[in-house]
């Protein structure tokens, strides 16, 4: 199964496995990472699950219009690697995918 | 088998000869759901001339099917209203429903939330102190209405005859959208009213300054929508703004009430409010179901549901699918409630969701600090068509 690590603001990372095409905000949650919210159940409306894309094995689908307006309103500031985990699904060319958790969510 | 569930129509579907829309089934929809999700994920209603979709799996997947199953030409369960309906937010497809939807939801994004958080979080303390001094109240009309009828009307900025009758305007537009009864007959004329409403007295010069209505005029001014679109989509602020967010805060306090131990576990544990809030919106969904229309041949599970049918898609039955939910009928509020759909999911996912979750937090954040114990009595039930809710909730508080 493909895995994706989370790192968190202060410094650890967690590797967890996460079934293709589950989001990487879904994974996390069932997993227990701490820091993702994701109070809207993965539907783009709440910036909860924001997170940092740090490493990418090949680049992410395009931001979506609603996932761009919620990220223009994080908690933490956007920055240029800035996405939604409930908008990234897995699949096998993002195995090993590396995300920053934001100190505010 | 014998009974009913032998029968089928002619695409193979179960069918659930019973009048989804009466009393009795609205005053105990449950069992009747478990049978609906027992006989398939597609059953047929010839009450009603409608498909249904029970079980979650399927549930989840129409609601992200929105090419075929489409909102625009309504979601009601009656032809009367889906030929009303006349492209509001909620009867739109991509892209237009896309467009649109940016601009209603503008006033209920997290920056706008975040700038009335304090007076939300401040009214919700200080109705708290004032209910604490009382021995009984109804947990409805003195706690559930208050932030709702307060503040979001205010923010809707409807002048003051239209801000007093929204509820009114909400029950009736809900009873419309379901089958054709006798409720939905007596919500027509009240529908049109506040159409009427909305199209003439709703005017630029009459609403408050800076409040969401006055901001879709805004979006007009700026050449972002038509003028004539105003009086449409206010009526996405109008429907959904208060009662279902007053349904889901009594059903939460009235199962807190039911379940001591879980408000002991809340008060120790104040981070699970967001997760209780989804669970008690999971649990006792607001809203029953809404419906598509197929535009095209629609796979539900070994069935076709024909091009040009209707299917009622039921939130209320996904959200207890034994399939999905381990103890569906509990109340959990450390259940792992990821993916309900009692806001919807999708598209059409409740555009209002992070602003009712604001209201209900604050007030259940004020109670965890004051209130040692919430009795509750029996519930007076509000029939409804489309909404599952309370009209009464007696209620006593005791103070920490």
């Amino acid at each position: 199964m493909p895995t994706a690590i989370f790192i968190q603001p202060d410094g650890s990372r967690r590797e967890i496995e996460v079934r293709t095409g589950q989001s990487l905000m879904e994974a996390a949650i069932r997993n227990g990472v701490a820091g993702i919210l994701a109070e809207c159940g993965g539907s783009a409306m709440c910036a909860t699950c924001h997170c940092l894309v740090e490493e990418a094995p090949q680049s992410l689908p395009d931001i979506g219009d609603e996932e761009d307006a919620m990220l223009d309103e994080t908690a933490s500031p956007r920055q240029k690697n800035s996405r939604l985990s409930c908008q990234i699904r897995m699949d096998a060319t993002l195995d090993g995918i590396v995300v920053r958790i934001p100190a505010e969510m | 088998m014998g009974d009913a569930s032998a029968v089928q129509n002619s695409a193979g579907a179960p069918v659930w000869d019973m009048d989804f829309y009466s009393d009795a089934v609205i005053r105990n929809p449950y069992p009747h759901y478990r049978r609906m999700r027992d006989l398939g994920p597609l059953v047929w209603l010839p009450r009603h001339n409608l498909y249904a979709i029970t079980r979650y799996d399927e549930v989840r997947a129409a609601l992200e099917a929105h090419h075929a199953l489409v909102s625009g030409r309504g979601v009601a369960a009656n032809d009367t209203a889906n030929g009303m309906a006349n492209a509001n937010l909620l009867a739109t497809d991509p892209p237009l429903h896309d467009y649109l939807r940016k601009i209603v939801a503008a006033p209920v994004r997290p920056r706008a939330l975040a700038a009335i958080q304090d007076r939300i979080t401040a009214s919700a303390e200080a109705l708290i102190d004032r209910l604490l001094k009382r021995d009984t109240f109804d947990g409805m009309g003195d706690l559930a209405h208050f932030l709702p009828v307060s503040i979001v009307s205010e923010l809707v900025g409807l002048p003051e005859a239209g801000r007093e009758n929204m509820l009114r305007w909400a029950a009736a537009t809900f009873d419309m959208l379901g089958g054709d009864n006798a409720r939905m007959q007596a919500a027509l004329p009240v529908v049109r009213e506040m159409r009427a409403y909305c199209e003439v007295q709703a005017t630029p010069d009459k609403v408050r300054p800076g409040g969401w209505v006055a901001m879709l005029f805004d979006a007009a001014d700026q050449g972002l929508i038509d003028r004539d679109k105003v009086p449409v989509l206010m009526r996405d602020y109008l429907g959904p703004a208060l009662d279902t967010t007053i349904f889901a805060t009594g059903h939460l306090l009235h199962r807190l009430g039911k379940a001591p131990d879980q408000w002991a576990r809340l008060r120790a544990r104040p981070e699970l409010i967001p997760n209780a809030i989804n669970e008690a919106v999971r649990l006792d969904s607001p809203i029953r179901g809404f419906t598509r229309y197929a535009g095209q041949d629609y796979p539900v599970g070994d069935l076709t549901l024909p091009k040009g049918s209707r299917v009622l898609v039921l939130y209320a039955s996904a959200n207890r699918d034994e399939r999905k939910w381990p103890n569906p009928d509990s109340f959990d509020i450390e259940r792992q409630v990821l993916g309900h759909v009692g806001f919807g999911h999708g598209v059409h996912a409740c555009v209002g969701m992070q602003l009712a979750r604001l209201e209900i937090r604050s007030i259940l954040t004020a109670m965890v600090n004051t209130v040692a114990g919430i009795e509750v009595g029996e519930p007076e039930l509000a029939l409804n068509n489309v909404l599952h809710g309370f009209a009464a909730l007696p209620m006593r508080l005791q103070a920490a």
